[in-house]
């Protein structure tokens, strides 16, 4: 007979622990759910739930919205949505009050006073149609359709917009992509293809993070976030962060190594060095899947040593080397990486270098490793308008030739040159004058000047900084009344969704789709001018059942009827709420795809197929795969199909087409006195439009700036002190945040506050005359406690551009920090237009066609100079 | 829970004191006056009302009652009035920055928030509903407030001349409890706020009728109610409220 006793009992217990936990269990905690219903608590009646996806910021998360008598009460996140898997953010959690904002503007407005002077006239959307098509007009008659130009901060309309402008015949479509992260897509592009990475962290092992505050704010952050919690709890994976600021990634990393400024590319290449210098490589992997071989790459990365590059980094050489070591020998591993290496002057070989790391060790597309993005595409309404043929200098200048993405931010600079007329401006989203290096100071400053911009139309539901400028507003509408498709590469199963209105649109607020189509047929009413036949829907339901009627199967599963009902269709089963996996339709778990290069090419594909000396698979005058050991691959989308480790484009322009680092030239002779000023993103707000939320402003509504400890002491500063932070184009005066989580030549301050142009609650209007609310019955904002708006520090962050990805500088900016001066008070900004304009063409300087380029670029002797290349349209969206 | 649980005892015990005797004459007149206000503040005012408004009979007969327009309500033009007033209109209540006429917005600090959706179960009970003007309107904005107790006292009128007291009885009361429930609640506070608020004497004059209009009404009515609009407290002075929102010392 069984008998136990203490001591074999927990024996035993020891041995089959294990064995316990697998066992499956059917007892959950209720707060574990996913969610999906939401009741009143007084009235216990279940709320309606209507899915959308999340638009507060650019993550695209899905959203469930609970509407109760007509009103959003609540928001959470979607259990189907197979990346996000029920979760939303802080900000997330607080969009509906973009909708119900009582600064929101719910009819078309008119300027009656100066630009600026804060005096409308409200009209009918029939008079603003008729202001702006008689505007539209008149260039379009004159034959200059690129004298329009429309300018997008978030664009997630599904085309509509480049319809529009595509339809009027201009190519003058500007992005914000050069003030975010271009210079990471640009020093990707190249090299594998995609312009992202999708590191596997929930089946790493090892995470070398570079610059990404992946747990607060960068791509994908609430995905992301949690496969690194799931990565750090299941396979117990060990992450490094190298960042300037002991951000709460940093914080939540097994190692945080404060990094000289600018220097992850430097530190990248000698990582490099030491896995190729110890023989740590994936020969295999460099010598089949690259365009260069392993004595090449050996060859190259000599001269980066852990000594160069901890003279630069102030990373000490041991530590580089142990961290090569561990990265090159823990499999998998997965480099990340964001803006920290992204958005310098020479941010494009930053990146490049960053992710040779995983590229030489063999990490790509593994599980645990660093996998290609997952995206998935959706059509557009036949017909489509042509392209249009006139190129535009503004959107692909000439002295930025590789930076497919644009350099939007430089195009005030080039409009007051004379680089490219402007007649009718339109913003959408978008608020450079808040946003922008130079702020007001620069977009401001373009504006306001009625010669350079005779007529601004901003697109948009709010009052900010730039709307205050226009001439026109046209009362756009927030993303819960709205249709608009979706789909984000944000994990490793791919899914499409939609965007559904969840209200009706308050006032009179248009969808984009809708008042483009109404101004579209304002312009051409009998189709005459051949615009009116590209603009042809419905309605806005209607435009999205063209976009997703044809997609196989979705088609099948019910199209759009599908997705309004589920706001998801995911690629591959769905997602189990109890277990938070993707699952079949028998409740097996679906792994993930990976090695997506080695998928192989059908006979189809093959026929007619030539395959030359390389391995490479011609068709059609096209290279469709890699032949690798008699099987034929399809490889990386790139134009060999190979990873370009040596891209050779960027030779064409004098460019060091090997990974390589360039360091700022206005950091090599700093004195003892200056320091670097960099920006960060709070986990709470996005760029400019959450200032004014009430939530949100209640967590997060000032910015002081973080100052190291020991640079303190030597500055005689203290936490709370008032401070002059000045730069060679301006001066902020706020306040200090004495810590040791920051570098001690790094002054760091956060973006998203010290508004005034934006919503009352993000200025403080509250407190000042005519800005109250009576809001006697809302416990917030009878409760804004607080006195503090903060202090943007845009206004003194000189505009310069890398001269290869076009990124903005953001974390370059060299500045004198001293207490405050006699005279100075918290909340100064002082910026000057012709400074600025000095520190532009300093950085033009660094271009290809500059007369710094060549000095930057010993290396490249043999280049024969800018007359010997042409200016090529290049990729890029 | 409803606003309906929010209102102090006091007013739903002076629900059982019988409202002050209205002959039909003098509730026509008041439907007049909320008809006049209304007009202020619906939407930018047009053409006809403010020819109305500005024939010697009117201004004498506003005057009387201490309404006193300044000459730049008096000597512009008819089109440059309209046009200065849609301005003003737009700056004061249809554009960020200013004070929406909207009872959500006053109250719950947002648009389209309880007050709206309960103002317009209130309308539908009484067998209205809101259309649009030039603009789309909010159930809770002043202007279809002070409409509906206008179209509540017309048909108190008829209702009247009918001999129908039951009818006229639960139409008073419907008209106060509308004035417990939604405009007492808010209207004295923000009249006063648009009052000091004006850079036009058309909107101040208006307002400071609104003002009185809603102390008369509330005193014929009967009610005590608590004015929750803190406009009327705490509004600082308006120095700098015009000037252009610029960055910089």
């Amino acid at each position: 007979m069984l008998k136990l006793t203490r001591r074999t009992f927990l024996k035993a217990s020891a041995g089959t622990t294990a064995a316990a936990v697998a066992a499956p269990s059917m007892l959950r905690a209720m707060e574990a759910d996913l969610g999906g219903r939401d009741i009143d608590p007084v009235s216990l009646i279940e709320r309606k739930s209507i899915p959308t996806n999340c638009h507060v910021c650019n993550i695209q998360d899905g959203a469930l919205a609970f509407v109760e008598n007509g009103r959003v009460v609540k928001l959470e996140g979607n259990p189907e949505h197979v990346s996000t898997r029920g979760r939303l953010c802080a900000k997330g959690n607080a969009g509906m009050w973009y909708s119900y904002d009582p600064d929101r503007i719910l009819y078309p407005l008119k300027r009656v006073g100066k630009r600026g002077e804060g005096k409308w006239k409200r009209i009918s959307w029939d008079e603003a149609y008729n202001e702006i098509a008689a505007r539209l007009d008149d260039v379009l008659t004159n034959g200059h359709p690129n004298e329009i130009m429309l300018k997008w901060g978030r664009n997630r309309t599904g085309g509509v917009l480049e319809r529009f402008m595509h339809t009027l015949g201009s190519a003058t479509i500007l992005n914000h992509t050069s003030v975010c992260e271009s210079s990471k897509k640009i020093g990707m592009e190249p090299t594998w293809g995609p312009d992202i990475e999708m590191p596997d962290f929930a089946n790493t092992k090892y995470v070398l993070n570079f610059g990404s505050n992946v747990l607060e704010a960068a791509y994908f952050h609430n995905p992301f976030s949690q496969r690194v919690t799931e990565g750090r709890v299941d396979s117990n994976m060990k992450i490094v962060t190298f960042d300037v600021r002991l951000s709460n990634t940093a914080g939540f990393s097994d190692e945080w190594i404060p990094v000289y400024p600018g220097t992850d590319g430097a530190v990248a290449l000698a990582l490099g060095h030491v896995i190729l210098r110890e023989n740590l490589q994936d020969s295999d992997f460099i010598e089949n899947w690259t365009n260069v071989s392993v004595q090449e790459l050996k060859d190259h990365y000599k001269q980066f040593t852990p000594e160069w590059a901890a003279k630069l980094s102030g990373v000490p050489v041991e530590t580089i080397e142990r961290i090569a070591r561990e990265f090159a020998t823990t499999k998998p591993a997965t480099t990340y990486t964001y803006r920290g290496p992204a958005k310098h002057m020479y941010g494009s070989y930053n990146e490049k270098a960053c992710m040779m790391l995983p590229i030489m060790t063999g990490n790509i597309e593994k599980r645990g490793g660093y996998c290609l993005p997952r995206g998935m595409g959706y059509d557009q309404p036949q017909p489509q308008p042509p392209k249009p043929a006139t190129p535009s200098y503004l959107a692909h200048p000439d002295e930025y030739p590789l930076a497919g993405h644009k350099v939007s931010h430089l195009v005030p600079f080039w409009i007051t040159e004379g680089k490219q007329k402007i007649k009718v401006y339109f913003s959408y989203q978008d608020n450079p004058v808040y946003t922008n290096p130079g702020a007001d100071a620069v977009w401001g400053e373009l504006f306001r000047n009625e010669e350079l911009i005779p007529f601004y139309v901003c697109l948009s539901p709010f009052m900010g900084e730039e709307a205050q400028l226009a001439d026109i507003i046209l009362p756009d509408v927030p993303y819960l009344e709205r249709w608009e498709p979706e789909s984000m590469p944000s994990s490793l199963w791919p899914w499409l969704a939609i965007r559904q209105p969840v209200i009706k649109p308050l006032g009179e607020g248009k969808e984009t789709r809708v008042y483009l189509q109404e101004l579209i047929h304002k312009l051409d009413p009998d189709g005459s001018r051949g615009m009116k036949k590209f603009w042809g829907f419905k309605s806005a339901e209607d435009y999205l059942r063209k976009q997703f009627e044809n997609i196989p199967g979705l088609k099948e599963a019910g199209g759009l009827d599908f997705l309004k009902k589920h706001g998801v269709w995911p690629i591959y089963g769905k997602l189990n709420p109890r277990t938070g996996k993707i699952s079949d339709k028998s409740g097996r778990e679906i792994a993930a795809e990976y090695g997506l290069y080695r998928k192989e090419l059908s006979a189809a594909d093959m026929a007619g197929a030539m395959v030359d000396g390389k391995g490479a698979i011609h068709k059609n005058g096209k290279v469709i795969g890699v032949q690798r050991k008699g099987r034929n691959y399809v490889g990386f989308p790139t134009h060999d199909r190979l990873i370009n480790v040596r891209v050779d484009q960027w030779a064409e322009y004098g460019f060091n087409p090997m990974p390589t680092f360039k360091r700022m030239p206005w950091h090599e002779n700093m004195k003892d006195d200056e320091m670097i000023l960099t920006t960060f993103k709070l986990n709470v707000h996005k760029q400019s439009r959450t200032a004014a939320v009430k939530w949100l402003a209640e967590i997060s509504h000032a910015n002081p700036a973080w100052l190291g400890t020991e640079t303190a002491a030597k500055l005689g500063i203290k936490t709370g002190d008032l401070i002059r932070i000045e730069s060679g184009v301006g001066h902020i005066v706020t306040k200090a945040l004495v810590t040791e989580g920051i570098h001690p030549k790094v002054i760091a301050v956060s973006t998203a506050h010290g508004h005034w142009g934006y919503g009352r609650l993000a200025q403080l209007k509250l407190k000042e005359a005519a800005g109250q609310y009576g809001a006697a019955d809302d416990p917030d904002l009878k409760n804004v406690w607080w006195d503090d708006k903060g202090v943007h520090p845009n206004h003194i962050i000189p505009a310069v551009a890398d001269p290869i990805g076009g990124s903005q500088g953001w974390y370059d900016t060299v500045v004198k920090v001293s207490k405050a001066q006699p005279g100075d008070k918290y909340g100064d900004m002082v910026a000057d237009w012709n400074k600025h304009v000095q520190w532009y063409k300093e950085g033009m300087r660094y271009t290809y066609v500059g007369d710094m380029h060549r000095k930057m670029h010993p290396e490249m002797a043999s280049w024969a100079g800018p007359d010997s290349v042409k200016h090529k349209a290049t990729g890029g969206h | 829970m409803s606003d309906l649980f929010t209102i102090p005892l006091e007013i739903v015990r002076q629900e059982a004191v019988a409202p002050a005797a209205c002959t039909a004459e003098e509730y026509a007149a008041r439907a007049h006056y909320y008809r006049l206000l209304a007009g202020a503040f619906i939407e930018e005012p047009g053409r006809d009302y403010l020819a109305a408004l500005r024939t010697p009979e009117s201004l004498e007969a506003l005057a009387e009652l201490g309404v006193t327009f300044d000459n730049d309500f008096i000597d512009p033009t008819p089109d440059e009035l309209q046009e200065t007033l849609a301005c003003e209109y737009t700056v004061l209540f249809a554009s960020s920055g200013g004070f929406p006429p909207v009872e959500s917005v006053r109250l719950k600090g947002g648009f389209q928030q309880d007050p709206c959706f309960a103002a317009r179960e209130f309308y539908a009970k009484e067998g209205f509903s809101v259309g649009a003007g030039r603009f789309q309107v909010f159930d809770d904005q002043l202007g279809v407030e002070l409409q509906f107790i206008a179209a509540l006292m017309d048909r108190i009128v008829i209702a009247m001349q009918r001999g129908d007291n039951q009818e006229q009885r639960r139409l008073e009361k419907s008209v106060k409890r509308f004035w417990a429930q939604h405009l007492g609640r808010w209207v004295r506070g923000y009249a006063a706020l648009v009052e000091r608020a004006a850079s036009h004497s058309f909107y101040r004059e208006t307002a400071m009728l609104l003002d009185a209009f809603a102390a008369f009404e509330l005193e014929l009515l009967g009610l005590d109610v608590t004015d929750e609009d803190q406009g009327r407290m705490e509004l600082p002075p308006l120095a700098g409220a015009d000037e252009p929102m610029r960055c910089g010392a």
